[in-house]
């Protein structure tokens, strides 16, 4: 199960983060600049995209300047979550329409309504593209 | 279409414009009081909260603490425009805690929209609930989400989002869901055309099947059919193809659940399930340009051959598999060695032959040189999975060149498996000692405690390692850089074997002194300590060298340090005594420890048991694996228990790895938290000495480790309290019994020490095993005990002896949760221990004259308590019930004090060994008529005026005396 999603700049700016195992606020500050230096100094030629962090495994990605990182259990399905990560991108790029960092910053309650759409409960909820863009555009059109 | 909120805009470009914090700090508190003012002057229309509470979610996202808008919040909820509505659910989702107090206030609103005919608020609601949803949300709204989850009228999204919220609901607080119930109408939903709620579905019953194999036995050919629809057949909607995989995710679900259970029995299923995982393997022949594709595949492939090596894994798809996994090991692609490493893991800690995979040897030595520290370390897990006695002596001299250039963050982790890995593949002595001294030599820093304790044990219980051991250790004491865990060892191991080697040239009493002492000034405190009592073991070994030793008490006595001085205080107290008796007694061989599961085992099993599926299958050799297999397997096998005991164990076993984990912290051997300050490095069990004189076993402190979900810290099993009430007064009788286990306890107290006895007596008709208790510990009292044994025989007893000692006044009593499995999967009772403060105290004579002066003394206020209360049965004064009572209570009956004999008076001191003695006097007026008592308790201690006082009321109100 997903326990945190988080989407982060180059800079260790958390552009969106989504819990979903329940951490105090102090906790969720440290969590995310643990993720960030985990992640961030990773070479991405010659290191996998998961990496072990506390009990669990982070499995992460990287678009342009921007690290989509899943935090999940040791024993889940690494590929699994990697591909998740990269529809869930898909899904935003679509939405946007060639989304980009500030798409994030000025419509931070949307993401977190498409998130709603892609996982749930810490679990992947939609996997078809076109069903989750149907629906987000008939979301985008009720007043 | 809602407009778009310009407000907003403009205010998250204003604050990113701000190029320093203080200009940022300026802008949100000046929004943050015109927001304020705004919500205080009311009169918003639902555009402007939404737009300012988003304002405020902004901030909050930012890091800034928001303590209004709740409220605003908790109102758009209630709005019926979708835009309003959603900013207010996100922002309760964000702002609130599932345990927050306000949560309490949307619940309703939730379950007014759970109930509308309208699917978009449907929908919100179950976000909600999925997002925050805590105990209270459960409870009062599962038969709800239930119902829409199962409703034919339900969408595909309601369905999806009520089957993910119900999981969430399960996973929080299983006890809520009745998951046999559901069963049949939940597994049936696997079938559903729409392939987004088979996903969701899936993951629900995948979390409800592995706490109810039984129940949920049906999905599994539904499974399969499904699997052979996607992969066979390949039937399935356009829409749900990811890069010409058909909804991998979804596979890989099914996958993984069925290795949940054992492979079916049936033919039929068999050759399907056989005909999806070939069709799979053949896929894979290919490798795809792109890179979604190659992983979309590759991620299902591996699930697959999981699923393989657990239906059987001498089946020719494994023996493919095998084949394409030593391919994946030296890809050129990272991901790739990753995943194929991983699952080499599995499949050497599954299969009956390493053979295949001890070809691969030489690769996966080298994978523990690869770029990638995760890489690295799927490498060492295999390498702990794939050894065995031929190639331990290879593996373990790679790993432990490889520790002294490995990452800092793995060789704790290193350390530890090749601990285990010496101590399991030993074939001859010289080398598990040679090893496993030389790890302590170079690993030094991370060393955890578990090691070198083991080493001590092992040492100790294997007579022909001794003289080896203490030659070796020697040895390296002697060399210049000799690491500090090295002394300690050293420093035991001499004490207790040096004059097993004291004859060889070079290895004389002094020598060996002198090797030690050389090391005494650079270590620290504690290591200081624990070689001072290898010196008084030297006294009593060597006496030609009393004379040096003599003088280093000496100095020692004057140390600042207060642990220190008192060992060495004591230590030449002892050795100058006029008669050598006390000093033999006390030095007495050490007699071998109890076998216990290996602390070094516990510990890393730890690592891995924070899942939220279970694991299939753990790190180690296929025995392991097996003994973990058949154990969750048995659940399978029928027992008549009521479905409301099912759930209490299916619960348990979610966690199965957490409970091993705390018999395991139960053996970290030579524990005493006892009265000295470096305890946990004394193995003599000095600590024990005043108690009494037998040194038979080292206790072991039972520390209770995060007790994740295993019945809450402190549950206890109901109806458990009967025997509990009447054994806080009493000695001895049953503290349990159901129809699985009998448990008498028996009791003895002197002053602040005591010692307690539970007998548990098997009534299966099986044995029972796995056997563990654990102590969930108090403030103030020390519990110690060597760990039970792990088994009970058929209509057999065992017995577990508990120290106790009263550290400083406490209140209430600690608990005890005994677990075993008998049939069923794992069977834990919760129970309080009849440990009470009463409990330490002596009854005292006094006359009257006496008594009044105290009671006086010690005056009225806080150190008294006086209550009148309602006795449940009709009060017997004659029949001497009450005196016994009051008695049982430890204090002295003072006759003819008070003219009334109807009333009891008491007096008696609470022993404590850090407070000292604590006086206590008590006096009780029955009224027989009103069936009332007065109860007035006097002591020098608030807090044992009123625990007393609380512990005597419930006796007399609810026992017939």
């Amino acid at each position: 199960m997903i326990r945190f999603i988080l989407v982060q700049n180059r800079q260790g700016k958390t552009r969106l983060s989504k819990w979903y195992v329940p951490y105090e606020d102090e906790e969720k500050i440290k969590l995310k600049g643990e993720v960030h230096r985990l992640v961030a100094p990773r070479d991405q030629k010659h290191q996998s995209n998961f990496v072990e962090f506390r009990n669990y495994k982070i499995v992460y990605r990287r678009y342009a300047g921007l690290f989509f990182c899943v935090c999940v259990d040791a024993n889940d399905n690494e590929l699994a979550y990697l591909e998740a990560i990269h529809f869930f991108v898909e899904v935003l790029d679509a939405f946007f329409g060639n989304v980009c960092e500030l798409d994030l910053v000025f419509n931070f309650y949307k993401v977190y309504s498409i998130l709603d759409e892609v996982f749930l409960a810490g679990e992947i909820e939609e996997t078809s593209k076109n069903i989750v863009l149907t629906r987000l555009d008939h979301l985008d059109k009720l007043d | 279409m809602s407009t778009p909120m310009r407000g907003l805009t403009v205010f998250i470009a204003d604050i990113r414009n701000c190029r320093v914090r203080e200009l940022e700090e300026k802008r949100i508190n000046k929004e943050m009081a015109n927001i304020r003012a705004k919500f205080k002057d009311g009169n918003l229309n639902g555009y402007q909260k939404k737009k300012y509470v988003c304002k405020l979610l902004y901030m909050y996202i930012l890091g800034w603490d928001i303590d209004f808008g709740h409220m605003e919040a908790v109102h758009l909820i209630s709005s019926h425009k979708y835009s309003e509505k959603q900013i207010g659910y996100l922002a309760v989702t964000l702002l609130m805690h599932e345990n927050s107090d306000l949560v309490r206030l949307v619940v309703n609103s939730i379950k007014k929209d759970l109930e509308e005919n309208n699917e978009i608020f449907n929908c919100l609601a179950l976000h909600a609930i999925a997002n925050i949803g805590g105990r209270e949300m459960a409870e009062s709204l599962a038969t709800d989400v239930h119902r829409l989850l199962i409703s034919p009228a339900s969408k595909g999204f309601v369905k999806k989002k009520a089957a993910l919220t119900l999981l969430r609901m399960y996973r929080k607080h299983p006890d809520v869901i009745p998951a046999a119930d559901w069963a049949e109408r939940v597994i049936q939903l696997i079938d559903d055309l729409d392939l987004g709620v088979a996903l969701c579905v899936t993951s629900l019953i995948m979390a409800l099947a592995q706490d109810n194999l039984e129940a949920y036995l049906g999905c599994y050919e539904k499974a399969v059919d499904r699997l052979k629809k996607l992969v066979v057949e390949k039937e399935y909607s356009l829409d749900y193809v990811y890069y010409k995989v058909p909804i991998p995710w979804l596979q890989i679900k099914l996958l993984r659940l069925l290795q949940y259970y054992p492979p079916s029995d049936d033919e039929r299923v068999r050759a399907k399930l056989h005909d999806v995982l070939q069709a799979i393997l053949d896929l894979s022949q290919e490798t795809p340009k792109n890179v979604q594709h190659n992983n979309a595949q590759n991620a299902v492939l591996f699930e697959a051959i999981n699923l393989a090596i657990h239906l059987d894994t001498e089946s020719q798809i494994v023996n493919q598999a095998a084949v394409l996994l030593g391919r994946f090991i030296t890809s050129k692609e990272t991901n790739v060695r990753y995943l194929g490493l991983e699952t080499m893991a599995h499949l050497a800690a599954c299969v009956d032959s390493l053979e295949p995979i001890k070809k691969h040897q030489d690769t996966i030595l080298l994978s523990l040189r690869d770029k990638d520290i995760s890489v690295r370390r799927r490498g060492l897990d295999l390498l702990y999975s794939m050894c065995d006695v031929t190639n331990a002596k290879a593996i373990v001299a790679e790993l432990l060149r490889y520790l002294n250039i490995a990452d800092y963050g793995l060789r704790e982790e290193m350390v530890l498996k090749i601990a285990i890995l010496t101590e399991r593949f030993a074939t001859e002595y010289q080398w598990y000692v040679d090893i496993i001294l030389q790890l302590i030599s170079t690993a030094g820093d991370h060393v955890g405690e578990e090691v070198w304790y083991r080493v001590v044990q092992i040492v100790t219980n294997n007579e022909e390692l001794q003289e080896y051991a203490a030659r070796t250790v020697l040895i390296h004491l002697r060399s210049v850089s000799c690491h500090e865990s090295l002394v300690k060892v050293g420093g035991y191991i001499l004490g207790e074997f040096g004059h097993l080697i004291a004859n060889i040239s070079g290895a004389s009493a002094l020598e060996q002194f002198h090797a030690i002492h050389s090391k005494f000034g650079s270590c620290t405190l504690q290591t200081r300590a624990l070689l001072l009592t290898t010196y008084i073991k030297f006294v009593n070994l060597f006496p030609e060298i009393k004379g040096d030793i003599l003088s280093v008490f000496n100095q020692y006595r004057h140390v600042l340090d207060a642990e220190l001085q008192q060992r060495a205080a004591e230590y030449l107290a002892i050795a100058t005594m006029p008669t050598d008796d006390l000093l033999q007694t006390v030095c007495e061989e050490m007699p071998p420890f109890p076998e216990r599961e290996s602390a070094l085992l516990s510990r890393l099993h730890q690592q891995h048991s924070d899942t939220e599926d279970k694991r299939t299958w753990i790190i180690g050799g296929k025995d392991v694996n097996k003994e973990r297999e058949s154990l969750r397997m048995s659940s399978l096998i029928t027992r008549n228990g009521s479905s409301d005991s099912k759930k209490t164990n299916g619960h348990l076993t979610t966690h199965n790895g957490s409970t091993s984990s705390n018999g395991g912290s139960t053996s970290s051997n030579g524990n005493i938290n006892g009265s000295n300050g470096y305890g946990d490095v004394d193995l003599l069990g000095f600590g024990d000495l005043d108690l009494n004189s037998e040194i038979t076993e080292s206790p072991t402190t039972m520390t209770i480790t995060s007790q994740r979900g295993v019945l809450p810290a402190g549950c206890i099993t109901p109806g458990s309290e009967q025997w509990f009430g009447k054994l806080v007064y009493t000695t001895e009788g049953v503290i349990y019994e159901d129809t699985q286990i009998l448990i008498r306890l028996k009791s003895e107290y002197h002053g602040h020490m005591g010692r307690i006895a539970l007998y548990f007596t098997n009534k299966t008709q099986i044995k029972i095993t796995s056997f563990t208790t654990v102590i969930e510990h108090i403030e103030n009292v020390i519990i110690t005990t060597p760990g039970p044994p792990s088994t009970i025989p058929l209509s057999g007893q065992i017995q577990q002896l508990f120290h106790i000692e009263c550290h400083n006044t406490f209140t209430g009593s600690p608990n005890i949760r005994v677990s075993f499995i008998a049939g069923i999967p794992v069977y834990t009772i919760g129970l309080r221990l009849p440990v009470v403060i009463a409990k330490f105290i002596e009854p005292i004579e006094l006359n009257g004259t006496d008594f009044f002066a105290r009671w006086k003394q010690i005056g009225g206020g806080h150190r008294e308590a006086q209550k009148v209360f309602k006795s449940t049965y009709p009060i017997d004064v004659v029949n001497g019930g009450i005196r016994k009572l009051v008695s049982g209570f430890r204090f002295g009956i003072l006759e003819g004090v008070d003219p009334n004999p109807s009333n009891v008076v008491g007096a008696s001191v609470l022993h404590t060994s850090k407070s000292g003695m604590i006086g206590c006097l008590m006096r009780l007026e029955p009224n027989v008529e009103a069936q009332m008592y007065r109860l007035t308790v006097r002591t020098t201690n608030e807090i044992v005026t009123q625990e007393l006082c609380t512990l005597l009321e419930d006796r007399l109100t609810n026992d017939k005396l």
